[in-house]
């Protein structure tokens, strides 16, 4: 049995990371909750412009991202900045303390000094991360983690190096009894009948259809061709000519194995083994919706070398080509070019990414957690008002 | 009276209020060099957003207009560029479209190799550039250098009653010394659309208002029955407060109805479509040129803009509003000259004087989606 070592949260649930972060439920509040993060040391700040003026599908599905991020397994504990007008601050802190986690909500409002919200912030940050550095690590199964899957600035090498080996590994963690999720709907066109037909049954490989044909209709009733915008300028000159070649080699990542379920954004999936989650190609979008879905670490490869992380998640970097790992190593952590000159088969380097995976759930620095590379943004669905 | 203020003329004859190298990232995956570049260098601020990537038609337009305004904004001395390498919003396409009337760079993280290259590199530009922005002094202008914006946030009939009146009187003192303004408008533009339509008098710019509320009817769709939407009706009260709030654009000629990410290219009074989210609006303001943002409110606001001061009125009330964050109560005192009194106010905050928020050091940039990412 393969094992490492994490938190046991209230909820059941195991992180692999023990943050302490606080999180604004209103862009207006974004900059004060930078403030207050920079006056405790450790503390992550997780911004973002959501939360305000938001068509009601946008509502929902950024409520959940918070939940997901806020009561993530990763997140020892998380305090809330609200403004106590209309936002969603209090169902959401209600909802994450009945699932046991440690959380607070301070209000900003009328009858607030902001000296005194920013004192008490300051208080509860302290204590949390007193409490958090007592907590400690223990033995867990490996069918424990969840593994995003993503892909980022991606070449010609990124469907023959770097997305087989991360497929390898995916089928290897399946095998396993643990769960890996593709993502990217957009890199889902032009190979959806692939994926369907590994579906668990009809149903399933249904609605991933579904989804699909709906990303394509979102873009088109909009007026717009998903193939203007992918693949992007840095894929074109890494060597990719079409949308349908990229994603080829994107839904490579997802290897061999039976897909067990379609989830939505920020959705946690049911199912163990390999699931899809409907996110956008924007990979910091995807990446915060996949980590607000459960996935522990995420894997993201990367061609032309992309630095971006998630606040609460390690990102492991994996890179497409030798040429990359010499020339930017300080964001990557896995150089999958090894399959194209050293000799190394995929099934190899998908075993170098499992070692890796195990390496940094026991708490081995990223690349991206390095740099602090902790980029979050919400999916939005519809314009502002 | 004699009005001016002290500011840092540029070379196209408009003037700033601050003097700040901007730092400007053209997609999220940037944003944690040019955050760190800005820790580093004093002087310098910081436009991060999560845009930038894997976005279409007048999605990705809006982007790159609000960053080529942002950057091209009278209170930023310099501008630098910084991108990753491989994103839709390219820096050369944003290069291209900010005019060269102030030193601009562009650099790439993929380009360098690596943040850390790309962050030693900023810091060697902006700091010599942050030392040529201290060089300059500030100096004494007319007002028509400036562009000044004003925006309304969770207005009362009470606070509307008691500050619209006053502020639509300093607005028409602006227009009047050539001071280009723009009122931001969001729920009010539509049914108030009819009484301001009367003082426009150019026909596209007529056009562009009654397009610019149509898209306000998304507000008030009612439940779709069988296929068909209706649209609710106005009521009453909404009318009036739409009414009273429009007082705040005075009673001059409206010149312009501003698109997204567009700037004023004609004087005097403009509105503009902003949204109920405080951040993007300032930024739509900051990118259409504004030096200067006015905001009233009932309640004050938690964060100003990066890039220019706001300044906050409020009305006298007997719920606290955020004093910490009020610049200037209007006071139901008959002996006050308030119009005087808030010019004179701006006029100090414009040489240089901070603001509320300024001195709390909150101040945000962000840029609103117009449809989904892809």
């Amino acid at each position: 049995m393969k094992t490492f070592k994490g938190y046991r949260r209230a909820d059941g649930s195991i992180g692999v990371r023990n943050h302490v972060i606080i999180i604004n439920a209103a862009g207006e509040l974004a900059s004060l909750t930078k403030k207050i993060a920079q006056m405790v040391p450790g503390v992550i700040p997780v911004v973002h412009q959501a939360g305000q003026s938001h068509s009601q599908e946008d509502v929902e599905q950024t409520k959940k991202a918070i939940i997901g991020t806020a009561g993530h397994a990763n997140v020892s504990a998380a305090l809330f900045l609200g403004m106590g007008l209309d936002d969603s601050t209090n169902e959401i802190v209600e909802v994450l303390k009945m699932r046991g986690h440690s959380v607070h909500c301070i209000h900003l409002n009328k009858s607030t000094l902001i000296s005194e919200a920013i004192k008490e912030s300051k208080l509860w940050l302290e204590q949390a991360l007193e409490k958090s550095k007592k907590e400690q690590r223990v033995t867990a199964d490996i069918k424990e983690l969840i593994i995003g899957l993503e892909c980022g600035g991606s070449d010609a090498w990124s469907g023959i190096t770097a997305n087989p080996a991360i497929g390898s590994f995916s089928d290897a963690i399946v095998k396993d009894g643990g769960t890996s999720i593709l993502a990217e709907t957009t890199e889902a066109v032009g190979t959806e009948h692939i994926l369907a037909r590994r579906a668990i049954n009809e149903t399933v490989g249904q609605r991933f259809l579904d989804i699909v044909k709906r990303y394509e209709e979102r873009a088109r009733a909009a007026g717009e061709d998903i193939r203007v915008a992918n693949p992007s300028p840095g894929n074109k000159t890494g060597g990719i000519t079409t949308l349908e070649e990229k994603s080829l080699g994107c839904i490579k990542k997802g290897g061999n194995s039976t897909l067990m379920e379609v989830i939505d954004y920020a959705h946690r999936p049911k199912e163990k083994g390999f699931i899809f989650m409907d996110t956008p190609g924007y990979d910091v979008e995807s990446v915060s919706g996949l980590v607000a879905g459960g996935a522990q670490i995420v894997l993201f490869s990367t061609g032309k070398g992309s630095p971006t992380g998630s606040p609460i998640a390690p990102v492991i970097k994996i890179g497409t080509n030798t040429n990359l790992f010499k020339n930017m190593p300080e964001h990557i952590d896995v150089n999958t070019g090894k399959i194209m000159d050293s000799n190394y088969s995929i099934e190899d380097s998908g075993e170098e990414i499992y070692r890796k995976v195990i390496d940094v759930a026991n708490g081995e620095v990223t690349a991206s957690e390095k740099h602090k590379n902790q980029e979050f943004s919400i999916w939005r669905l519809a314009e502002t008002m | 009276m004699e009005y001016y203020f002290e500011g840092y003329p540029r070379s196209n004859g408009v003037a700033g209020t601050r003097n700040y190298v901007g730092i400007v990232s053209s997609v999220i995956c940037s944003s944690a060099v040019v955050r760190e570049i800005s820790e580093k260098v004093q002087g310098t601020v910081p436009f991060v957003h999560a845009n930038g990537c894997a976005q279409l038609g007048d999605d990705l337009v809006l982007t790159k207009n609000m960053l080529v305004g942002v950057a091209s904004n009278p209170n930023i001395h310099s501008a630098l560029i910084v991108g990753l390498g491989c994103e839709t919003n390219q820096v050369s396409g944003l290069l291209k479209n900010i005019p060269k009337i102030k030193s601009i760079k562009g650099i790439g993280i993929q380009q360098l190799a690596g943040g850390e290259n790309t962050i030693q590199k900023g810091i060697d530009i902006t700091e010599k550039w942050v030392a040529e922005a201290k060089e300059q002094q500030r100096e004494k202008l007319p007002l028509s250098s400036l562009t000044i914006g004003v925006l309304g946030v969770e207005l009362d009939n009470d606070t509307l009653l008691a500050t619209a009146p006053i502020i639509g009187k300093v607005v028409d003192k602006w227009t009047a010394e050539g001071v280009k303004v723009i009122v931001g408008m969001s729920k009010t533009l539509e049914p108030a659309g009819e009484v301001l339509a009367k003082r426009i008098s150019d026909t596209a710019e007529l056009e562009a208002l009654v397009k610019s509320s149509e898209g306000m009817k998304r507000l008030r769709w009612d439940d779709t029955k069988n296929g068909s939407t209706t649209f609710k009706e106005f009521t009453v009260e909404q009318t009036q407060l739409a009414l009273l709030e429009s007082k705040m654009t005075g009673e001059k000629t409206i010149n312009g109805i501003l698109n997204y990410g567009e700037a004023p290219d004609k004087d005097g009074l403009h509105l503009m479509k902003t949204s109920s989210n405080v951040v993007e609006s300032l930024s739509k303001m900051a990118s259409a040129g504004c030096s200067a943002v006015v905001i009233v409110s009932s309640r004050g606001v938690l964060t100003g803009s990066i890039a220019l001061p706001c300044i906050t009125i409020t009305s006298e009330s007997d719920e606290n509003a955020f004093d910490e964050l009020v610049d200037y109560t209007i006071t139901k005192s008959e002996s006050t000259n308030h119009v005087e009194s808030i010019m004179k106010m701006i006029q100090e905050v414009c040489s240089g004087k901070q603001t509320k928020l300024e001195e709390l050091d909150l101040g945000e940039f962000s840029i609103p989606h117009l449809g989904t990412t892809y």
